[in-house]
């Protein structure tokens, strides 16, 4: 389990997710937990990582402390939401919805755009024209707000349900929809996802759902994992990488569709 | 609310410097309270895929005094669940100190929120 975690975690470090999407099939396909409990855990491990980095994101001040607190009541609420339903919901909906999640992660991961890369390396508020402008006085002008308060509650429920961190939501959300810039999308996404997993893992806590045995030995291997991927992540041949994590995410959206359906 | 204030960009003011201590600080000290468990829950025998003890605070104070595996992970486990709450009660402080009343109303309601879901979990559980 702390390989396992230390591998999820520098995975998600390099490949730049929070781990989740990879903690919960490797504790339910890889050491037969109940998909629930895997949530529960995987939550814990999602803000270890949320709030590592983003206490780097923040020194860099490339999160936005404001957009992202008035952003993440919104996530914390659908957490909380979602943190309810997931007691009520059954496993094998939970299964099939990871998987779900899994192909679209696939997906995403192989439309990765290199021009996505160029936006990352810009300076923070500085490249905010033409989707968002920076006005004199360094105002970061968001569009569409209310959209994305609808993204952030469903970035919150997701988040709860399947026990991701929701950055696969929130990140879009706030690029596409509001005009955030990429890079500080990412960081300020970062710094919500602390909130939000926190939000559900209370509920999960409150409620049973976090079993510390498990807990314990995936949250420290993954913020080793994290930290290493971190360090070195420059050092990985990266198209390597991401075709092997791709191959790694259709695999383990099959075998949770065969759960889903009740095949295993 | 369609703009959100952003300072000038480079060195990190004092509130995000101070949050980024607070992240940090709240990580390190959680991970390294649930080593220190899963180093005696191996030491002591026993295997992370049995189940664990659910939480109980009276047991968690014994726990620690005893030097119980079950101490330490749940004290990690509930700092590393408290770590991003702690950062925003030093929002709010910061935001009030600073004059942003409507940021400390933010802060204040994500606080409600979190408070609102211990209650309902309490309740529905």
């Amino acid at each position: 389990m702390l390989v396992g975690g230390v591998a999820a975690g520098a995975f998600g470090s390099l490949l730049g997710l929070g781990g989740g999407v990879l903690i919960v099939p490797l504790l339910t396909i890889g050491f037969g937990l109940p998909l629930r409990e895997a949530v529960g855990v995987s939550l814990v491990c999602v803000i270890v990582t949320s709030s590592a980095s983003a206490s780097v994101y923040l020194q860099r001040r490339q999160a936005n402390l404001r957009l992202g607190m008035v952003l993440e009541l919104f996530t914390a609420i659908g957490a909380i939401a979602g943190g309810l339903v997931a007691f009520l919901i059954d496993e094998r909906v939970l299964a099939a919805l990871f998987a779900a999640l899994l192909v679209y992660v696939a997906v995403t991961m192989v439309r990765a755009r290199p021009a996505a890369v160029e936006d990352e390396a810009a300076p923070v508020a500085s490249t905010a024209q033409p989707i968002a402008s920076a006005t004199a006085t360094d105002e970061l002008v968001v569009r569409r707000f209310p959209a994305g308060v609808a993204g952030s509650l469903g970035a919150g429920v997701i988040s709860a349900l399947l026990g991701i961190g929701g950055g696969i939501v929130k990140v879009p959300v706030m690029h596409l929809v509001m005009g955030v810039p990429l890079r500080v999308a990412t960081a300020t996404s970062n710094l919500m996802i602390g909130i939000t997993a926190s939000a559900s893992a209370i509920v999960y806590l409150v409620r049973g759902g976090i079993d510390i045995n498990a807990a314990g030995p995936t949250a420290v291997g993954v913020f080793v994992g994290a930290t290493f991927g971190s360090r070195f992540g420059g050092k990985v041949e990266m198209r390597l990488l991401r075709v092997l994590f791709v191959g790694v995410l259709l695999f383990t959206a099959f075998e949770m569709a065969r759960r889903a359906v009740g095949a295993s | 609310m369609s703009a959100i204030r952003v300072d000038p960009a480079g060195q990190a003011s004092g509130l995000e410097s101070n949050l980024a201590r607070v992240l940090q600080a709240g990580t390190y000290l959680s991970i390294a309270l649930v080593a220190v468990g899963v180093v005696l829950l191996v030491a002591g025998g026993g295997s992370p895929l049995d189940p664990g003890p659910p939480f109980s605070l009276g047991t968690l104070v014994q726990d620690l005094a005893g030097g119980k595996p079950a101490g330490f992970l749940w004290l990690g486990i509930l700092g590393i669940v408290a770590t991003p709450g702690v950062r925003v009660f030093g929002a709010l402080a910061g935001f009030w100190r600073r004059g942003e009343r409507r940021m400390a109303a933010v802060a204040l309601a994500i606080i409600a929120v979190v408070a609102l879901g211990v209650f309902a979990g309490l309740m529905t559980g």
